[in-house]
């Protein structure tokens, strides 16, 4: 529990009263930060006992959490467009951001009353995932909303930097709390109801849910000006751009796991790789998204994706030292931080006031599926020709994506100019 | 808004370190339950039958995974150190695989016919399947190595299956390293996973499941030579009756997560349902060459192998059922 004073207690004077100066951080992005913080710190305490609880209390394999798992991220990725819609028609981003919250709130109540069945666990996974589909594209519209234009990648590298803090704390404390009080699953499950629930509570009480840039006048968007957004010069060459580098993207899992078959260190140390690129997503996040601020969004978007060759490099060689490993999850870590963030910042300052949160749902709806269907063909590719050939054909996919994603984010950004 | 919400939001934040703080601290310092708890319950077994087991009450830390026999519809605890997420027993020598007492990593203790531990062993994940040989010199473990989500999306469970020096406690051989052959021609791909050995008379001989894709191969494997050969598809958790000559397994419906358990006769290959009714996820064990006991992670039944008459319930509240000889004939090294 002490997490929350102690994040507060860094926060409060780092990020936002003393660095805030210099950084110019909004203080409705901080409160929407320490949001998503204490509600990441709630959902993967959960998430990193779930396989043990569900395989030592209930009896249950680990693949049938899989495929509880697998089912619902599919649903969340649709959930995401209506949700983003709904919050720009009511004009009302934080009161759907909340009932997204909440749902994975009351998850979590229910976890604790009757989490003892499989059919339980299975309806609690997908109440959080549901909750995380709607409250990601109008939360994204209310930190780009609360930010001015030219400070949008820092917003968002504030947030999400923030927010990985959340995962990376969460089950640290899950294992403290089982490392005090072994099997006692209900200790953890009642602690991280309560960080859900404090999460709710500073968005309900502390985050402003009309921020400067939200619209007050005019009417609000009918679901065609949604629509619309699908071939409008400023927003739809963003969308084909990042689908077409989404899909070039080998997906972090399957390049830790590419690094351990061509490393054969320590399967325990596993979660080790996670725990690295976490790390240095989070350092990394707010000083490139103050860079992206300065020097343009685009050229460090396509930089940051460049950084993946680095990690395929090192998949591609046939001996892998410790520094190389350290090396790759460093590019790694770095390739989230100027990828994520920033790609949200440039949608939002593309994308106009009234259509924010369906505009930002569309995009995660396509990143999204873009990394579903890049893990399904890098699997298929790994296991008909091998490791190596399947990062070699990537490799050059990403090349092709990101030679044409260039022209195509400037194209984007030369019609919001003109238009 | 701004200072009522910030206060609003203090209040909040101390009782909610006073609750879940209070909360886990009783649950660390929470009375310790009667270690004399009536669980687990002995159903309708048969006469003349000994079975180890380890109780399931995740509800109470301090009998949950406790290893009990019960014998002739007596329940006898056995160990009440030893706290067991699979545990298997034969010729005085057992494989305990639980959770160390870090309470975040796993490991395995071998022990001896007072329920002794004489060697401990670090595993690299979730505990999944264990079995002695009938001679008690070797020992088999199948870990669940994941690949749990911190930034990525990952649910991708791998197995790892060793075989292990039960005298010495060493780890003598790891499945993925072996060599195996398909119709007679090497066979390998990426995705090989291994689980749920079972092993022969000699135990040099083993049969296992051998996944990779859509399919579940049982494979017939050599210790000593470090080899495989596939024997059929759709094996899952193969075990070997005590004559050699059939083995029970569960049969994956359709596509799902769920299984029947199924016997098949080793000359012919073919296999046959037993007259089990719900979904079982357990390696079945065969109580003597005509019955079967298996655990669907709560109770433990038995039912006849040739595919007649019912299931019947033999233990409330336990699974890894292990067969035992009738113990006023038990003998073993470490006693003797």
């Amino acid at each position: 529990m002490y997490q929350v004073e102690a994040s507060k207690v860094l926060l409060k004077p780092r990020l936002w009263a003393g660095r805030a100066a210099r950084l110019q951080v909004p203080r409705n992005v901080v409160m929407l930060g320490l949001v998503s913080l204490l509600t990441d710190v709630s959902s993967e305490m959960v998430a990193t006992i779930l396989p043990l609880y569900l395989v030592f209390s209930l009896g249950a394999s680990p693949l049938a959490f899989g495929a509880i798992d697998g089912t619902y991220r599919g649903a969340a990725a649709l959930v995401q467009v209506a949700s983003g819609f709904a919050s720009d028609r009511w004009r009302r981003p934080k009161t759907v951001a909340g009932l997204g919250y909440g749902i994975s709130a009351v998850g979590k109540v229910a976890l604790v009353a009757a989490g003892n069945t499989l059919g339980g666990i299975g309806a609690i996974v997908a109440f959080d995932r549901v909750g995380k589909g709607i409250r990601t594209a109008p939360r994204d519209a209310l930190i780009s909303l609360s930010s001015a234009k030219d400070r949008l990648a820092t917003s968002f590298g504030v947030h999400r930097a923030m927010d990985s803090a959340g995962a990376m704390l969460g089950p640290l404390l899950a294992f403290g709390i089982l490392l005090v009080a072994p099997a006692r699953f209900d200790a953890v499950f009642v602690v991280s109801t309560l960080f859900a629930v404090l999460g709710v509570a500073v968005l309900v009480f502390n985050v402003q849910g009309r921020p400067d840039r939200a619209p007050r006048e005019g009417t609000p968007p009918a679901f065609r000006a949604a629509l619309r957004l699908l071939v409008e010069p400023r927003f739809a060459p963003l969308l084909i751009a990042a689908a077409g580098l989404s899909v070039a993207s080998v997906s972090d899992a399957m390049i830790y796991i590419g690094l351990q078959r061509s490393i054969d260190f320590d399967p325990a140390l596993f979660p080790l790789l996670y725990v690295m690129t976490a790390i240095a997503f989070m350092g990394l996040a707010i000083p490139v998204g103050q860079l992206a601020d300065r020097i343009g969004k685009v050229p460090v978007l396509l930089a940051g994706q460049a950084l993946l060759f680095v990690a395929y490099g090192v998949l591609m060689m046939s001996s892998v030292g410790y520094l190389a490993l350290a090396f790759s999850l460093l590019a790694l870590g770095g390739y989230f931080a100027a990828t994520e963030g920033v790609l949200t910042a440039l949608a939002g300052a593309q994308l106009p006031e009234r259509l924010q949160a369906s505009g930002i749902g569309l995009l995660i709806t396509v990143t999204s599926l873009g990394r579903l269907l890049s893990s399904l063909i890098f699997g298929a590719l790994w296991f008909a020709l091998g490791l190596q050939t399947a990062v070699v054909c990537f490799a050059a996919a990403l090349a092709l994506a990101i030679a044409l994603a260039a022209p195509l984010l400037y194209r984007a950004q030369r019609a919001a100019l003109d238009g | 808004m701004d200072s009522r919400g910030g206060k609003i939001t203090v209040v909040l934040v101390v009782l909610c370190v006073l609750l879940g703080g209070g909360y886990v601290a009783f649950a660390a310092l929470g009375p310790d339950q009667t270690t004399t708890d009536a669980k687990p319950t002995a159903g309708g077994a048969p006469a003349g039958v000994a079975v180890m087991v380890r109780a399931v009450d995740p509800s109470s830390p301090t009998l949950n995974g406790r290893v009990f026999v019960v014998e002739d519809g007596k329940v006898e605890r056995q160990s009440t150190d030893l706290a067991c997420e699979r545990v298997y027993y034969a010729a005085g020598r057992g494989i305990c695989m639980g959770v160390a007492p870090s309470g975040v990593d796993y490991n395995a203790k071998i022990f001896d016919s007072r329920f002794q531990t004489l060697h401990t062993i670090d595993l690299t994940g979730l505990p999944s399947r264990a079995r002695v040989s009938a001679d008690g010199r070797y020992g088999a473990m199948t870990v669940f190595v994941s690949g749990d989500s911190y930034v990525g999306n990952s649910t991708a469970f791998s197995t790892r299956t060793t075989i292990l020096d039960m005298a010495s406690g060493r780890e003598i051989a790891q499945l993925e390293r072996f060599d195996v052959t398909k119709d007679g021609k090497p066979f390998d791909a990426v995705d090989f996973n291994f689980w749920g050995v079972t092993f022969a008379k000699d135990p040099n001989r083993f049969y296992a499941t051998l996944a990779t894709g859509k399919h579940h191969y049982l494979v017939e494997g050599n210790v000593a030579d470090e080899s495989m050969r596939v024997l059929r598809d759709g094996v899952e958790c193969p075990s070997l009756s005590p004559d050699d000559k059939q083995i029970a397994f569960k049969s994956r419906i359709g596509d799902e997560d769920r299984w029947h358990v199924h016997v098949l006769d080793l000359d012919t290959l073919a296999d046959h349902p037993v007259a089990e009714s719900r979904s079982v996820d357990d390696q079945p064990e065969w109580l003597d060459n005509q019955t079967l006991a298996y655990s669907d992670g709560t109770d433990v039944y038995t039912v006849p192998a040739d595919g007649s008459g019912e299931e019947r319930l033999l233990v409330k509240d336990a699974s890894s059922p292990v067969r035992m000889p009738n113990s006023r004939q038990e003998t073993s090294p470490s006693d003797r």
